[in-house]
């Protein structure tokens, strides 16, 4: 489903990303993990074509993503502050990207129904404005936001960071719902690496650009990942 | 004691500001300006005598001054009310250490005494005091009406931050004033009240008076007061900012019913509530609907009507200030969430088409309003249509395309009372070709011709423009398309 081929970010001389070839299957759920620097937003970066790669290219169903807009109606995603309207209330934000996405308001708030529990009642339905909550709630929003579109492919950067523990829990339980009943393709990125095993079906480690570890997720992964990491 | 420690902190906290000593250039730039302000304001004031002379025969210029005050101080009200930014921030940093609460308030109403801003007026008080008032009167009255002036001003500052705390920003209760304003100027023009009466007697009095002054800082004392009350009353920041932070979504509700055009109804709704909730956009709309009443002064004088260099410049201002100042920054704007631009369902195609949208309709908007203008005459009719069709055909898509070269991210929450973060030597290279081309065009095309052909030639352009926009969005799409990469990369970087 996404292919990458030669694909590279340089700036300045210093290579950041460099991956020869990579592929992920459709419904597959891929977890990218690696230190600070690995190259991790990067990547989904020039996934989501917001960044130039210097070369190569990406590709989702066979079309490169570059400078395109069709890949926008069902890729989902959520890297960043940099992807929340800040001067709107979450449901005017969901209000707006769902009719982006051709949803009725009916089909809007049956969604954030839907999500009443991962909201645990502090998002929807607050007349706050997304600037005003806290980290946490802003980063529920963002990935609500990234899900509103029935994504085919959904790409998170650090899901579960500024998250509470209850709501980790929930975020992942949610996650592994849509992978079984929607067989959505998932793009994972975490420092953690419980989260990613227990979330990925596949996991990457990225260091300094380069993919250095390819597994098949397993119940030696992460004592795997663990001794790659330790110091 | 404490309050000088305070104040020396906010002094630092501004000098050591980054933004302090980023883009020379226009800082530079921005100094001229107000170098060249301050100059028009001296001369102003030296002025201001002899012309109040002439005005009336028996009335001395102070008298007539005097009469006018109580207008310039409300309209000045109005102003700050509108525009004078409140010191909320950085209480909470401070009300955590052990500094009693009554220094806090203290020092948050005293911190704008010292904003030089505030004084500006003093540049036209104080020549017309020097040149004027010591010869009419005495030295005396001359000091004396300085320092009631400066008394006047903290009354001002103090009235404005009450009402704001108390009222907020609300837009109805600005329009309430204004329209007291124009309801007691039309009475004292029909001769039913006159409130230049009143306050001739009233500043006569505090002026002339031995001792007037006094009155006056009784007056500021009351302002003063007033703000110690509310704050007594309201204890909590939260509390006495309560009304600042309220969201405007009545302005915004009305707009439902651009729902219906899809994608690009969506995108132009959004950046009206943009507008609508940032103090930065709104102060702009404010100013641009201030510089319609530019032509009052530009259509009456004959220096302007006799030239169509001058005509062309006013009417460029007249018809296009709300679209020109906003289409500076335009993408840039939403620097804020430009990633989620790139990355939502938002054809690039659509994103522009809505821009240039909504840059049109600001156009249009601005042309209805100054339809009085036609009651001056064939000529600025003709001006206005053909600046209009200028504007939308050509200027429009010199603004979208060169939008594509900004990549300065525009922080929309900064505060600051002339708020240009974000600006950068392009914001001014875009007025060139926008503003003196088309004067360099009429000037060129007067040697040879009428000005009415003039007005044919532009008003043509800008149609053969208006025709071309399907192609002109496609150009400007390719372009952003192109320069999206640098723009995104630019907005992410946070000052």
């Amino acid at each position: 489903m996404i292919t990458i081929t030669n694909l590279s970010k340089k700036y300045n001389e210093n290579v950041v990303l460099d991956i020869p070839e990579l592929t992920i299957q459709a419904g597959e759920s891929f977890g990218l993990v690696g230190n600070n620097g690995a190259g991790k937003t990067t990547m989904f970066r020039l996934i989501l074509d917001l960044i130039e790669a210097t070369t190569g290219e990406v590709s989702i169903d066979g079309e490169p993503v570059a400078r395109r807009d069709e890949w926008k109606t069902f890729v989902g995603s959520f890297l960043d502050e940099g992807f929340l309207i800040d001067y709107l209330t979450p449901d005017e934000y969901f209000a707006f990207v769902g009719k982006l996405y051709g949803k009725s308001e009916g089909d809007i708030t049956a969604f954030t129904d839907k999500m009443a529990d991962f909201f645990n009642g502090e998002v929807a339905g607050n007349k706050k404005l997304i600037r005003e909550l806290s980290k946490g709630n802003q980063k529920k929003t963002g990935i609500a936001a990234a899900l509103l579109c029935d994504p085919k492919i959904l790409i998170l950067d650090e899901p579960f960071t500024a998250l509470d523990p209850s709501s980790q829990i929930r975020l992942k339980r949610l996650l592994n719902e849509l992978q079984e009943t929607q067989n959505t393709t998932m793009l994972i990125s975490s420092h953690d690496l419980n989260h990613v095993t227990e979330v990925c079906k596949r996991t990457v480690v990225l260091e300094k650009g380069k993919v250095v570890r390819d597994i098949a997720t397993s119940v030696d992964t992460l004592k795997e990942l663990e001794s790659y990491f330790a110091v | 004691m404490l309050i000088t420690d305070l104040l020396k902190q906010e002094f630092r906290k501004g000098f050591r500001s980054q933004a302090f000593y980023r883009g020379l250039a226009v800082k530079i730039l921005m100094g001229f300006l107000a170098l060249y302000f301050a100059v028009l304001f001296v001369l102003m004031g030296i002025v201001l005598g002899e012309i109040l002379n002439e005005v009336h025969d028996t009335l001395k210029p102070l008298e007539l001054f005097n009469g006018a005050s109580l207008y310039v101080l409300l309209s000045v009200l109005a102003l700050r009310f509108m525009m004078q930014s409140l010191n909320v921030l950085n209480l909470q940093t401070y009300q955590s250490l052990p500094i009693k609460r009554k220094t806090l308030v203290n020092f948050m109403l005293i911190k704008p005494i010292f904003s030089p801003a505030n004084y500006m007026s003093l540049l036209v008080i104080v020549p017309f005091a020097l040149k004027s008032v010591v010869v009419w009167h005495s030295g005396w009255v001359a000091l004396q009406f300085v320092l009631n002036w400066v008394l006047l001003i903290w009354v001002n500052i103090w009235l404005a931050s009450y009402l704001k705390r108390r009222f907020g920003h609300d837009f109805k209760l600005l329009i309430v004033i204004l329209a007291v304003i124009l309801g007691i100027a039309a009475l004292e023009y029909f001769k039913v009240f006159s409130l230049f009466d009143i306050s001739m007697s009233v500043f006569n009095f505090l002026t002339m008076m031995p001792f007037g002054w006094l009155a006056t800082l009784v007056f500021a004392g009351l302002a003063y007061g007033l703000n110690l009350l509310f704050f007594s009353k309201n204890y909590y920041p939260e509390k006495f900012n309560e009304k600042l932070n309220r969201n405007e979504n009545k302005v915004v509700g009305g707009l439902s019913f651009l729902e219906k055009y899809g994608t690009i109804g969506e995108l132009i709704q959004l950046q009206i509530r943009l507008i609508f909730r940032h103090k930065r956009t709104k102060t702009l709309v404010y100013l641009s609907a201030f510089f319609m009443l530019y032509g009052l002064l530009f259509y009456t004088s004959e220096m302007y009507t006799n030239s169509a260099i001058w005509l062309v410049f006013c009417g460029l201002i007249i018809t296009g200030m709300l679209s020109i100042t906003y289409g500076q920054w335009v993408i840039s704007w939403e620097s804020n969430y430009f990633d989620a631009i790139l990355t939502k369902n938002i054809p690039s195609k659509e994103y522009i088409k809505a821009n240039f949208y909504i840059l049109i309709a600001f156009n249009i908007l601005s042309f209805l309003l100054t339809m009085p203008y036609f009651f001056f005459g064939t000529k600025i009719i003709y001006l206005h249509i053909a600046m209009f069709l200028y504007n939308t055909g050509v200027n429009m898509f010199l603004l979208v395309y060169t939008a594509a070269f900004n990549t300065k991210r525009v922080d929309l929450m900064a505060k600051s009372a002339f708020n240009y973060q974000g600006t950068t030597y392009k914001s001014f290279l875009i007025v060139l070709p926008i503003m003196f081309f088309p004067m360099l065009l009429a000037g060129v095309l007067g040697i040879f011709t009428t000005y009415n052909i003039i007005m044919l030639v532009f008003g043509l352009l800008g149609l053969v423009g208006v025709l071309l926009i399907l192609q002109q969005m496609k150009l400007c799409t390719n372009h952003f398309n192109k320069r999206k990469y640098a723009m995104a990369e630019g907005f992410r970087e946070k000052e």
